[in-house]
């Protein structure tokens, strides 16, 4: 399947949005570990998923053409 | 008053005080209020080694912010008995001194007026995907983070 990450904040200055494909994973546990390999500067950052603008608290089933966001801390106000 | 709609909070750069003053104007024809809470967040200074900061420049993920802003706008509606409730926040590039934030909270006593806005205020700083970049004059920058 595939899906679209969108990058925030700090994050967006190392992961550009981009559309992705992926074969053996299914939810946002698994693909926060991809992400934290492709990426190892996001494992030392707290972050936030939205999966198709909802803020996930809980590993989440992806779907494919799903949004993924993926957000550092928010500094608002 | 359209409570129900989601509403755009976002501007575009600072925000003008003469657009908080005629806001403030707007409101003499509604007499039942007796009260009116305003914050207003300003771009702060600050220094880092010498550093200071020259503007802060917003993002936001609009579409989850302005639902959840909604979400938001309803909750404080239900906790407290307001007449009306604005709150506008800079996108954009705001410069040290330049207003960024403005929440405007009247109800017919004081009170609930006061803690909406001291709620609303912690909420959306809390709770909106916004993101600030603290750009220093030497045109480095770090992102901000909310105390």
């Amino acid at each position: 399947m595939e899906i679209n990450i969108i990058t925030f904040g700090k994050i967006a200055e190392f992961i550009s949005p981009q559309r992705i494909s992926l074969s053996d994973l299914s939810d946002t546990d698994a693909l926060k570990a991809y992400l934290e390999r492709k990426f190892p500067q996001l494992s030392s950052i707290k972050y936030l998923i939205a999966l198709d603008k909802h803020v996930i608290q809980v590993n989440s089933v992806i779907k494919n053409n799903s949004t993924v966001a993926i957000m550092p801390p928010f500094s608002g106000g | 008053m359209s409570k129900n709609k989601i509403k755009n909070i976002f501007v575009n750069g600072s925000i003008n005080p003469l657009f908080i003053a005629e806001s403030i104007a707007k409101h003499s024809s509604k007499t039942q209020i007796g009260g009116h809470s305003i914050f207003l967040g300003q771009v702060r200074k600050d220094e880092l080694q010498g550093n200071h900061v020259f503007a802060i420049e917003y993002t936001a993920y609009d579409d989850l912010a302005l639902e959840k802003m909604h979400l938001i706008r309803e909750e404080i509606f239900e906790k407290y008995p307001l007449s009306c409730m604005h709150v506008y926040h800079s996108l954009g590039r705001v410069h040290s001194g330049e207003i960024c934030l403005f929440v405007f909270t009247s109800s017919a006593h004081r009170k609930p007026a006061i803690d909406a806005c001291s709620e609303l205020v912690e909420r959306l700083k809390a709770e909106l995907p916004i993101w600030g970049k603290e750009i220093f004059e030497n045109d480095t920058h770090q992102w901000k983070e909310n105390k």
